[in-house]
């Protein structure tokens, strides 16, 4: 069996990074918690687009499950709550809940509040001080090798044209189907991205409820799309899939799936929530490269993957479609598209372009694309973590707002 | 070196992997076997060109799959693309349609 070098945690689990985590109970917080990051090495904050205020519970629970699961994940080390006072708010992100419900992972959890430090500026002042201790007790966590049955991966695939379902998601299927059969685990999302291939996916599942709840999620966002009165072309593919040679959403849905290799499929995952098995499962979720990263490191992500077409991009170093949006993950992004790779050399961390040229198979590239997984699993950071910048995150909210 | 790709057998159609200009022989890779094809258009990089002549209304598939129907006819060797198939899937614009003839 493959192994990697991991941080230990608590029941089992082990990090591909050590982060301490500084998180806002509400974007009122917002302010503190970048204050803290900024000041301190070694600290990650999630802050998220879109208030919380007049919107229903299951939006709200949304939120708390996005912001106590990139506690849970194990890349972080400890987590600091900063919060307005005890009972402040909606009782789903009010900060003693959140720490209750991040405290269940074993790990370090403290909430500091504006009420208790004495104001706004000592709450910063304080959450300095105890972060910078988080950081130097993480620090004396040592990497150690673990075997690959602790890895679980996300992937999302964006900026689609026509190497993304014969080249880049293929591959990275056979790296899925990889890691699974060491006992690890895969996520895919994107649930518009079903529509035209939900059949397969279904007849995949394990478990019949499984099946029925994912032709279920399909069939919601296909009616609400009809609601919408537009022909979903205008939506997805997007221009620039057109543009690239994708015609139609079936087209794009069927490649991309490609990339959920052919492992059964164990779990059918509402929003932003752990899976209970190991292997492969697909997770309700919304494609955006702002949102979906993040809602995998939610759902315990060590990794998160963004399988890129590219070939409509600028043809000199193009900016990438957000930047380290995953949070406590490493955003790893990947090409099937040798132009895309030779374009973007400085953001692109695989390429598997060789299979369109004749030069390779995809069971080739997807061992290749395994193995750079685990070394980036074991400390290799992605050239986007080089860059300090974290793109704003939207959670994916089913509304209306009120 | 091929100039596209069959997925499946049952395709009408093959993605080309590189720029093809009008008249080229094109060398397509099918599951099977390798096959020449002249296109009847340019067809750019990433695009599809038909492996047979397509009626309108026909179901064009990739992937072994259904993509789409074709709305007009394309010859042999043609271009496919959202110029000459559509989705069926996710159609709100029809159900506005047919919303309205009520």
């Amino acid at each position: 069996m493959n192994s990697f070098l991991g941080f230990p945690r608590p029941g089992d689990m082990a990090g591909t990074r050590n982060h301490v985590l500084v998180l806002p109970a509400g974007r009122v917080l917002s302010i503190a918690a970048t204050r803290v990051t900024d000041y301190v090495a070694g600290t990650k904050t999630a802050i998220t687009g879109g208030a919380e205020v007049g919107r229903h519970k299951k939006d709200r629970e949304r939120v708390a499950r996005l912001l106590t699961g990139f506690a849970k994940n194990p890349n972080t080390y400890a987590t600091i709550i900063l919060g307005a006072k005890k009972g402040f708010g909606y009782q789903e992100t009010e900060p003693y809940n959140l720490a209750d419900e991040i405290a269940k992972a074993g790990k370090p959890v403290e909430v500091l509040t504006v009420e208790e430090c004495g104001g706004l500026d000592r709450l910063v002042e304080e959450g300095i001080a105890l972060a910078r201790r988080y950081v130097h007790a993480a620090s004396l966590v040592r990497r150690e090798p673990v075997s690959a049955d602790r890895l679980m991966i996300g992937v999302k695939c964006g900026e689609s044209d026509a190497t993304s379902g014969i080249a880049g998601n293929p591959s990275f299927g056979r790296a899925a189907d990889l890691l699974i059969k060491d006992g690890g685990s895969v996520i895919f999302s994107e649930t518009t991205e079903l529509i035209g291939a939900e059949v397969d996916m279904a007849e995949r599942c394990a478990d019949d409820a499984d099946a029925k709840r994912l032709l279920e999620m399909v069939f919601e966002l296909e009616e609400a799309a009809k609601q919408t009165g537009e022909d979903i072309r205008g939506i997805n593919p997007l221009p620039s899939n057109i543009a690239a040679g994708i015609s139609t959403l079936e087209e794009k849905s069927l490649g991309a799936v490609r990339k959920a290799g052919t492992s059964k499929i164990m779990g059918v995952l509402e929003y932003a929530t752990q899976p209970k098995k190991k292997g492969l499962s697909f997770m309700d979720g919304w494609m955006s490269a702002f949102s979906l990263p993040m809602s995998l490191a939610a759902a315990g992500c060590q990794i998160a993957i963004y399988q890129m077409g590219g070939d409509v991009l600028p043809s000199n170093d193009p900016p990438m479609l957000a930047t380290n949006n995953a949070v406590v993950a490493p955003l790893m992004i990947i090409t099937g598209n040798p132009r895309t790779a030779s374009k973007a050399k400085r953001s692109i961390d695989f390429s598997s372009g060789a299979i369109i040229k004749g030069e390779s198979s995809v069971e080739q590239m997807g061992e290749a694309l395994y193995a750079k997984i685990l070394s980036i699993a074991s400390g290799e950071v992605t050239k986007g973590e080089t860059i300090r910048y974290s793109d704003p995150l939207e959670p994916y909210y089913l509304g209306p707002v009120f | 070196m091929f100039h596209a790709l069959q997925l499946e057998p049952v395709d009408n159609v093959a993605t080309v992997v590189t720029e093809v200009g009008k008249g080229t022989v094109l060398t397509i890779q099918t599951p099977a076997e390798t096959i020449t094809l002249t296109s009847v258009e340019p067809i750019p990089f990433g695009h599809k060109i038909a492996l047979s002549a397509i009626e309108k209304g026909e179901v064009i598939k990739k992937y072994g799959r259904p993509i789409g129907r074709a709305i007009n006819s394309i010859p042999k060797g043609g271009l496919v693309g959202a110029h000459n198939i559509e989705g069926v899937r996710g159609r709100g614009d029809l159900v506005r349609k047919q919303g309205a003839s009520k």
